[in-house]
């Protein structure tokens, strides 16, 4: 064991591997300066450079951005009070307010090292896990396998932010897309409807980055400019530090909680961020200072957003079952190269792992070092409205998509699952158990096979390690259970204590603002079709490639369902009762004067509101039909053709930015476009007239 | 000095202001009032002073800077030095008091400064 650690080490030490460990970690901290991107959109930008090139190397990049994303995310929240990414808006509480104290330099050496502290964890906990899951995970068999996926899908279900049964028609959706294309059991085509392309089934890397690569991009490009100055980069470095060694406690507990936020699916980094902090509050005597600087309010969080990375990592690669959104795009990755994650990761590729902790290990330690050199003349690029970035990140990230299948049709299934990731987006449904869903509909049905030829019946349900996953399994429906008790008959107390729902926590206002309007009623009834439609289409499948569609199709049907029934009984529940005498018992105990002073009051919010979200559709419907015009110019001019003409259309009339940084930034992106196949193994989709 | 109320619009909490009042009434000292429940917005001073006119002028409506209810009320108390926290417990079946947890007994536990629990009157 000791001998694959230290000749992964000695791999590390070849220069091509440090060198794409190198531009992973710039890239990675720059990406994560950009406020918008996290570890998700890391992945998703450099996912597609890796194609073409070795496994190792790719990891070193991916891993090497994936590590230090969190770390310079930082900067943002600290100096401008705008957070990369969602979950640095934790440390912005405390961050912020530091730093307008002129302390700005304490707080992010602060988050600097506990960034490190946590990556550094976070690597250690993934080399423990190898030798701890690795006879657990030789001795399982298909059934338990099989137990497996469907316990990433439905944890990532439940455990996702928000409402479950969202959760789990979203995950139904997922899986029923992974469904489509040819069924590994009869190689019969399912849901192709004649076409050869969709018989291939959907490609990962277009489907991750539409569902949350391009619905960024829309939700986003109408964002308000940033027009607060930053705080000036005041106080000094070493008080941070020596301040850091005193909270070493934080730091481990911070990290702790991230490796366990990061290991149970579908529990991210935002999550893991904000359980790190109210555990410091918890824990902590003396309250006071949170939220008006207290340093123990940046160091827990920020140790556990890098560790929540790494303990991602421990099921996607011992058991092939994503934590993360992250993850699961490197699981993608790992299976193009024909490297099966699971026990025959543990097995064959042992060396693989351990290079994977090294280079995270390494690239903690250089991204803080970096951080700590390059912050003063970084800070600026928080500043670059999103709009700017919108059309750039659009070409990069088409681009990306072509290079899976080289096929055009996949930009335009992208485009279209950017659509459905705004409005899961905007009606509040996690879209992270959609993703793992995904991933994981094929592994599903290929062990479901496994063990039904295996075993005789139901035997295997009752192996030792299907009961345990099977308890498991109740274990989240039970808890959903009790959250809908309480959720009606307590009103004061509420068990858990998360800062969850905090006052600051609605950083990023799109999520969720469509929640219990007629869109998210639309939603529910459209995934009813969808699933009724799939329903009905299966039937005309062979015996054995039915089963799984159906299954899927069924359970979703009655998710779906239930959904709507819940959106209709909060409309109807609202439409009955006037706006604004919600708290019932205040009329009766202040006055009746009190209850019509608060229906005033609240009548014009909501009317805002509304406005807001008519103002927000149009913005994102414009950038959909930019995205489509794009394409379409793509397909007839070729994509050079295509992004010279788009960038600077989109960059003047939508981004409204000066006629000379259009055309530099176009001519720029233009010269990357035509360098890029002579660097790096990429193709350019080519049009019509070419 | 101050007293801090654990404030919900409910029998409990009703029950806790009229305590917090009667307390503060000897030495005049400041009613400062923090939402218990989570997502609920915070009551106006004038709708509190209609209700307990005999506090007016010296209630006051604060907010924590900590999402979790049981940790606001924590906060403000020590910010404002606080002599006492005021409290409405409600009824709890067995089973409820087994599956759920409690902002007042995590008042109770971390707050620095005395707590005095008041339960409604019957009925």
């Amino acid at each position: 064991m000791t001998d694959a650690a230290f000749s992964a080490l000695a791999s590390l030490a070849d220069p091509s591997l440090l060198l794409m460990l190198a531009i992973g970690v710039v890239a990675g901290l720059v990406i994560g300066l950009i406020p918008g991107l996290g570890g998700t959109g890391a992945v998703a930008i450099l996912l597609p450079v890796t194609f073409g090139m070795e496994p190792e190397a790719a990891l070193a990049m991916l891993i090497g951005a994936l590590a230090v994303v969190h770390t310079s995310d930082t900067v943002a929240a600290v100096l401008l009070g705008a957070p990369g990414s969602a979950s640095a808006s934790v440390t912005m509480l405390d961050g912020y307010s530091m730093a307008r104290q002129g302390q700005a330099k304490r707080a992010l050496s602060l988050a600097f090292l506990s960034s490190m502290a946590g990556g550094l964890i976070g690597a250690v906990g993934l080399t423990l896990a190898i030798p701890l899951a690795r006879p657990l995970v030789l001795s399982f068999g298909s059934p338990e396998l099989f137990m497996l996926t469907i316990l990433g899908v439905s944890l990532a279900a439940v455990l996702s932010r928000g409402n479950v049964v969202k959760g789990l028609m979203a995950g139904f959706l997922g899986l029923l897309l992974g469904l489509v294309g040819t069924s590994p059991t009869t190689a019969e085509e399912r849901f192709s409807f004649g076409s050869l392309f969709l018989s291939d089934g959907v490609s990962l890397v277009a489907v991750a980055l539409g569902i949350f690569g391009l619905a960024e991009i829309a939700s986003r490009v109408g964002q308000r400019k940033v027009t607060e100055k930053p705080v000036e980069l005041t106080g000094g470095w070493g008080a941070g530090i020596r301040e850091w060694l005193t909270h070493w406690t934080q730091v481990v507990r911070g990290s702790l909680i991230g490796i366990w936020a990061g290991v149970l699916p579908g529990v991210g980094a935002t999550a893991g961020t904000w359980l790190a902090y109210g555990q410091a509050v918890a824990t902590a005597k003396d309250k006071r200072k949170f939220g008006k600087g207290d340093p123990r309010g940046i160091v827990g969080p920020e140790s556990a957003n890098n560790s929540v990375e790494a303990g991602d990592l421990i099921p996607t690669f011992l058991f092939g079952i994503p934590g993360g959104v992250p993850s699961a795009m490197l699981l993608g990755m790992l299976l193009t190269y024909g490297i099966q994650p699971g026990p025959a990761i543990v097995t064959e590729h042992l060396d693989l792992m351990y290079l994977i902790v090294w280079a995270f290990a390494i690239a903690s330690v250089a991204g803080a070092f970096l951080c700590f050199l390059a912050t003063g003349s970084l800070a600026r690029l928080t500043r670059v409205p999103f709009a700017v970035l919108g059309p750039g990140l659009l070409v990069i990230m088409l681009l990306g998509a072509f290079q899976e299948g080289g096929q055009i049709g996949d930009l335009w299934v992208m485009v279209l699952l950017g659509v459905v990731g705004f409005f899961l987006k905007t009606t509040g449904t996690p879209r992270a158990p959609f993703l793992i869903g995904f991933v994981l509909a094929i592994p599903m049905e290929r062990y479901y096979y496994l063990t039904a030829n295996l075993y005789d019946g139901a035997s295997w349900m009752l192996r030792p390690g299907v009961l345990v996953f099977a308890a498991v399994l109740v274990v989240p429906v039970l808890w959903s259970l009790v959250k809908k008790l309480r959720g009606t008959s307590g009103q004061a107390d509420d068990g858990h204590r998360d800062e969850h729902d905090g006052p600051e926590a609605d950083v990023d206002d799109l999520e969720g603002s469509l929640a219990g309007t007629a869109w998210s009623a639309g939603l529910a009834v459209l995934a009813v079709l969808v699933f009724a439609g799939a329903l009905w289409v299966s039937g005309s499948f062979s015996e054995e490639a039915r089963l799984m569609p159906r299954l899927v199709a069924t359970c979703g049907l009655a998710a779906a369902l239930l959904l709507t029934w819940q959106e209709v009984k909060v409309r109807r529940s609202r439409t009955a009762r006037p706006v604004g005498t919600a708290p019932g018992t205040a009329g009766e105990a202040l006055g009746t004067g009190g209850s019509t002073m608060v229906a005033t009051r609240v009548e014009p919010v909501t009317d805002k509101r509304t406005h807001a979200h008519a103002h927000d559709l149009r913005i994102a419907a414009r950038t959909f039909a930019a995205m489509a015009a794009f394409l379409v110019l793509a397909m007839v001019g070729g994509y050079l053709a295509a992004t010279l003409v788009f960038t600077p259309a989109f960059l003047l009339y939508a981004a409204r930015v000066r006629p000379r940084t259009a055309i530099a930034y176009t001519l720029v992106l233009g010269a990357v476009l035509l360098s890029l196949p002579t660097l790096l193994p990429v193709d350019l989709p080519l049009g019509l007239l070419q | 000095m101050t007293v801090v109320v654990a404030y919900a619009d409910t029998p409990p909490g009703h029950a806790a202001m009229a305590a917090a009042v009667a307390e503060s009434a000897r030495e005049q000292e400041a009613v400062v009032l923090v939402t218990a429940v989570r997502g609920e917005s915070p009551p106006e001073v004038a709708d509190l002073e209609r209700a307990w006119p005999e506090a007016a002028g010296r209630i006051e409506v604060a907010r924590g800077d900590l999402g979790d209810p049981s940790d606001a009320v924590v906060q403000v108390a020590q910010r404002r030095d606080a002599r006492l926290v005021v409290l409405g417990l409600r009824a709890r079946t067995p089973v409820g008091k087994l599956v759920f947890g409690s902002t007042a007994q995590r008042i109770l536990l971390d707050a620095t400064c005395p707590v005095l629990a008041v339960k409604p009157a019957p009925g």
